[in-house]
């Protein structure tokens, strides 16, 4: 198989003492900011990005692929010692993980959680390997209408399908977008939205926003409401499993790989489908049905192999088509496009290296994080006794510190400060982020394509119409916005359901 | 926020009109902005560089209307919770205002004074606005944290970070 | 009057316990026992679990001591809250587990202990584990 000669090439690009020290540095950073209450691996990834810009890429991915799963695994560990709602892909194992947890099976829960995501990780990476090729195959054939049509159908996707006031969802894509227009026109070199400010003149950067609408619009947001509650106990040990505990947990691992994987690569997939696909799978497929709810080990192992596989999922639109679907996939492309790597059909031909060194990366990462991390665990959980104050503290001033980086301006700060507000604004009035930052992500590309399309049938608006493939697209994208007013029709409920608590909750914070 | 069975929905209701106008606003300024720029549609791009703001903008003032609507039926968006968020009580503007001064005073600091200085008045004038009671411990941990970051991150890594006035002392 | 302690689940708040419930005996008074959780972090190692508390009340119990096991989860300063309780249950000694400390030690992390004994209005029974 040549896609494996080219792998193998990969990790000897990346294996050298320097670089397995960066690795570690990245898997410690990013583990120790994970931890933090309310950074998911999305925040973390945002955060800790700008220490790598001064690196050469290959050096740079290394530590951003550190930074990722630590990202994760930190996250994961927090939502199983503290139940932290604000988690969106770790909810799920919150469920039973906290419940393990109080019941002195921490070490267990943590154990599963690391050993499950190391394999779903690698499992994963090894689909993208195998994946990507045929994914790109696929992509090379999509004209502009085409990926026009799909950019409509990721936008549809995140705005109307999670949560249940498609107003609100619709409302945050449209902020998204507008943030997306600020900038140079790249056709005519007009300056749109731009005001006579210079420094707006390139647009904003991806990595400015999420930081400031995750961590500042957090930051405010705690400060507004800091609630004082006393601190939690929690038990402190190595993780490890006995032998009942692995028999349990390695089908759950398979199985929910197997979930995560597809989902992460639809488009507005998104982690929180399959951990909860998981979930239900495993507590109708287990022995002890009557444990869920009070601590199951195959709650924990199930959805957080499906989190762990959906991130590596994610990676395939992402590289191949150039199509973030969820806010850690916005960031990463960011990164990418930072690190010269330009995602998109011609990405493994145009640089074959940099691509399999990035997954090279994405392996030697993921095993690190078993080695260092499972022993480590109680360091992480004494993170969580630093008080409230200096943690949050903490966020803002690497939040300052990676927005300042990014172009060593100070006007990158003001509109830290800006977009903080609007994150203030997004919780309070219960907007979800995603669609923001999928509006801010995807406009250059999604107008890019539109204007092409246009362009090649002379601006006769049939140019948008393309392929079957675009066909599909759209049909999508009008089945679901049409389907709630069919339903309505039909008797059905209204907008207003009750499981937009649990959807905007989730994933605003992602 | 009252609490009358009435009130927090009331209250809730007429702050997002405020969005609402917010969001109508927003697209009246890409439409005003979309106006300004000269109609600029060549063969190769037919649709010129003023339609997707013009679209937006509509979009924009639509949805705000289909919004109000919604509001003026009852709906409205939950707040966000947290480990950390208590939602019983009003916003707590006063920690907010510090924090965003503060924030602020990094911005304007960081050229001329460094980020160890700034970054140090940041993160301690942060933790106290939030409620750390321990000044010294505070400052420590604020100066530990600006140096450690700026040897590892600026000096190690080669991250953009100024040195201010303290070029050549670090 | 009665015999206030401050407990904490590890051996100096164990050691802390069992001289308050000897100084109770001695005394003939009653005993109470005060568990400080702070609510401004999110995990407080010296939070002791409500399971260990029972504990603690069962244990008194058997001895057939009057006594009242509290926790209490307000504020972030362990000693001004134990303090304070002594205030108001009017305590006639308060015991406590002492732990070495450096001097850079108390500067940087503070010293419960060293308030105390400064600060409160009756004697304090300061313990080391055996």
């Amino acid at each position: 198989m040549d896609n494996f000669n080219h792998l193998i090439a990969g990790f000897g690009d990346v294996l050298t003492p320097l670089n397995l020290l960066i690795a570690l540095t990245g898997v410690i950073v990013g583990t120790a900011v994970g931890v933090l209450p309310g950074i998911g691996p999305a925040m973390t990834v945002a955060l800790l990005l700008p220490i790598t810009y001064g690196l050469p890429p290959t050096t740079a991915l290394i530590l951003f692929a550190g930074i990722f799963y630590g990202g994760m695994y930190g996250g994961s560990t927090t939502s199983i010692l503290l139940n932290t709602p604000g988690e969106s892909s770790s909810v799920v194992t919150a469920i039973e993980g906290n419940k393990m947890a109080k019941a002195g099976r921490a070490a267990q829960a943590l154990a599963t959680a690391a050993i499950g995501s190391f394999i779903a990780g690698t499992i994963g990476t090894m689909l993208i390997v195998l994946v990507m090729p045929q994914i790109v195959k696929f992509a090379v054939t999509l004209g502009a209408p085409e990926y026009f049509a799909i950019i409509l159908v990721a936008f549809v996707g995140v705005s109307a399908v999670l949560g249940a006031s498609r107003v609100r969802g619709l409302a945050s894509l449209l902020i998204g977008l507008s943030i997306g227009v600020v900038g140079i026109d790249f056709v005519t070199g007009q300056q749109r939205m731009t005001f006579g400010v210079p420094q707006l003149a390139d647009g904003i950067d991806v990595v400015v926003v999420a930081v400031g609408l995750f961590a500042v619009g957090e930051g405010l947001w705690v400060a507004a409401h800091l609630r004082r509650k006393a601190g939690e106990v929690i038990p402190v040990g190595q993780p490890w499993m006995g032998r009942d505990d692995w028999k349990r947990s390695w089908k759950p691992w398979l199985r929910g790989t197997a979930l995560g994987f597809p989902f992460g690569a639809i488009p507005a997939g998104g982690a929180e489908i399959p951990t909860f696909l998981s979930y239900m799978t495993e507590r109708k497929l287990s022995k002890h049905p009557e444990e869920f709810g009070k601590g199951a080990i195959e709650g924990v192992a199930g959805p957080e192999a499906a989190n762990n596989a959906s991130a590596a999922g994610v990676l395939v639109p992402m590289l191949a088509l150039g199509l973030p679907t969820n806010a850690t996939a916005a960031i990463m492309l960011a990164a990418l496009q930072g690190y010269g790597i330009e995602p998109g059909p011609l990405l493994l031909t145009n640089q074959p290296k940099l691509v399999w060194a990035l997954i090279a990366s994405l392996f030697i990462g993921n095993t690190l994080l078993l080695v260092l991390n499972l022993p480590l665990a109680p360091a992480w959980a004494k993170l969580l006794q630093v008080p409230r104050p200096y943690l949050y503290a903490g966020i803002l001033f690497f939040a300052a510190m990676g927005a300042y980086a990014v172009n060593g301006s100070p006007f990158d700060l003001y509109l830290l400060l800006a977009l903080g507000a609007l994150g203030f604004v997004v919780r309070r009035f219960g907007l979800p982020v995603l669609p923001l930052i999928v509006g801010v992500i995807l406009e250059p590309l999604a107008e890019k394509k539109g204007r092409q399309a246009l362009q090649l049938s002379g601006g006769d608006i049939s140019g948008l119409l393309g392929g079957p493939v675009a066909w599909v697209a759209y049909a999508i994208v009008v089945a679901v916005l049409v389907w709630p007013l069919v339903s309505k029709l039909r008797g059905a409920s209204g907008d207003h359901d009750d499981h937009h608590d649990a959807g905007t909750k989730a994933e605003v914070a992602a | 926020m009252s609490n009358s069975p009435t009130g927090p929905q009331v209250v809730k209701d007429r702050a997002q009109y405020a969005l609402c106008a917010g969001l109508a606003l927003l697209g009246g300024l890409l439409l005003f902005d979309a106006s300004r720029i000269g109609h600029a549609t060549t063969t190769n791009d037919p649709v010129g560089p003023r339609a997707v703001p013009v679209v937006l903008g509509i979009a924009l003032v639509v949805v705000a209307a289909f919004y109000a609507l919604d509001v003026s039926r009852g709906g409205h968006g939950e707040e966000e919770e947290g480990e950390d968020v208590d939602l019983r009580h009003p916003a707590d503007w006063k920690t907010l205002a510090m924090l965003a001064f503060v924030f602020l005073l990094n911005a304007v600091l960081i050229q001329p004074l460094g980020w160890v200085i700034s970054g140090t008045i940041l993160f301690w004038g942060s933790a106290f606005a939030l409620g750390n009671r321990h000044h010294v411990r505070g400052l420590a941990i604020a100066v530990a944290l600006s140096l450690a970051t700026f040897y590892a991150f600026a000096i190690g890594l080669g991250v953009n970070l100024p040195a201010g006035i303290l070029q050549g002392i670090l | 009057m009665t015999v206030l302690v401050g407990y904490v689940p590890n051996s100096f708040g164990e050691a802390a316990l069992s001289a308050a419930v000897a100084e109770a005996g001695r005394r003939e008074e009653s005993l109470v026992v005060v568990n400080m959780s702070r609510d401004d972090v999110l995990v407080d190692a010296h939070r002791a679990a409500s399971e260990q508390l029972d504990r603690v009340r069962r244990d008194l119990a058997e001895l057939g001591l009057a006594a009242e096991v509290r926790r209490v989860e307000e504020g972030s300063d362990a000693a001004e809250a134990l303090l304070a309780v002594a205030a108001e249950v009017d305590a006639s000694v308060l015991v406590i587990g002492l732990r070495h400390r450096t001097p850079v030690g108390k500067l940087l992390l503070g010293s419960n202990a060293q308030r105390i004994l400064l600060e409160a209005g009756c004697p304090v029974l300061a313990v080391k584990p055996a």
